[in-house]
């Protein structure tokens, strides 16, 4: 009986430190994001491009002000 | 019973993050031109601050002028060790030679390589950019965690002034 616990209590070890293992394999450290913080991994990299699009994607969808905080995409602005 | 807690304490202690009052860890890098290598432990003697950054973050392109204007302003006892963790060290040459151009002052400070990121690790860097003050006797006496400005830098001033 107690050897089966102390395996458990093993186990229970284990599982925290392969926890703490498997977290700095997977998170991506602040200093580690150069790649990320190329402007090309942005969603708009082109500021006049994205407005464009956005204007356009308001008159196709008659969904005028449904990308601000005040006025819903009812169109009656 | 005992296992266990060894084994606890171990996975925190892996896990453990470096605080003020802890002492700084030790490293040795080549300068930014690969020509020099630089160790911590000989700055000893100095209030050093380790400032871990990169050109591809804002923060820190933000705050490194504010560094050429502190690192002027102490001729000695005051170093500035300035980490780049580009990948790619021409980047953070390239963006220092536009600083040195903008303020019209050569980089006052060391500045080191750190393609591995073992500085940035060792350190447990939480934000870029991420300052670590140094006392005299190789002491962390605080983190600075995001950049600094010019008020920032007139209270760091006084910390110097009193570790010195």
């Amino acid at each position: 009986m107690k050897i089966t616990l102390s395996i458990q209590l093993l186990f229970l070890a284990l599982i925290f430190l392969f926890n703490g293992c498997s977290d700095k394999l997977t998170r991506v450290m602040p200093y580690e994001k150069e790649h990320f913080a190329d402007p090309k991994m942005s969603l708009s990299p082109l500021a006049e491009r994205a407005e464009h699009e956005g204007h356009i994607f308001l008159i196709r969808e008659a969904s005028a002000g449904g990308d601000s905080a005040y006025q819903g995409g009812c169109g009656c602005r | 019973m005992k296992i266990l807690l060894l084994l606890l304490t171990l996975a925190f202690t892996l896990n453990a993050a470096i605080s003020e009052g802890d002492k700084a860890p030790n490293f040795t890098l080549k300068t930014l031109d690969g020509k020099k290598s630089q160790t911590l432990k000989d700055l000893q003697g100095n209030v050093v601050l380790v400032n871990l950054w990169a050109s591809w973050c804002k923060g820190c392109k933000k705050e490194m002028p504010e560094f050429f204007k502190l690192q002027k302003a102490y001729k000695k006892g005051f170093k500035i060790v300035a980490v780049s963790v580009d990948d790619d060290a021409s980047k953070a040459q390239k963006f220092l030679h536009s600083v040195e151009k903008h303020t019209g002052v050569n980089v006052p400070f060391i500045t080191l390589h750190d393609s591995q990121k073992s500085v940035a690790k060792s350190y447990h860097c939480a934000a870029m950019p991420s300052s670590y003050l140094i006392d005299k006797n190789g002491m962390i006496k605080e983190i600075i965690v995001g950049s600094l400005n010019a008020d920032d830098i007139k209270v760091l001033k006084r910390e110097i002034n009193q570790l010195k």
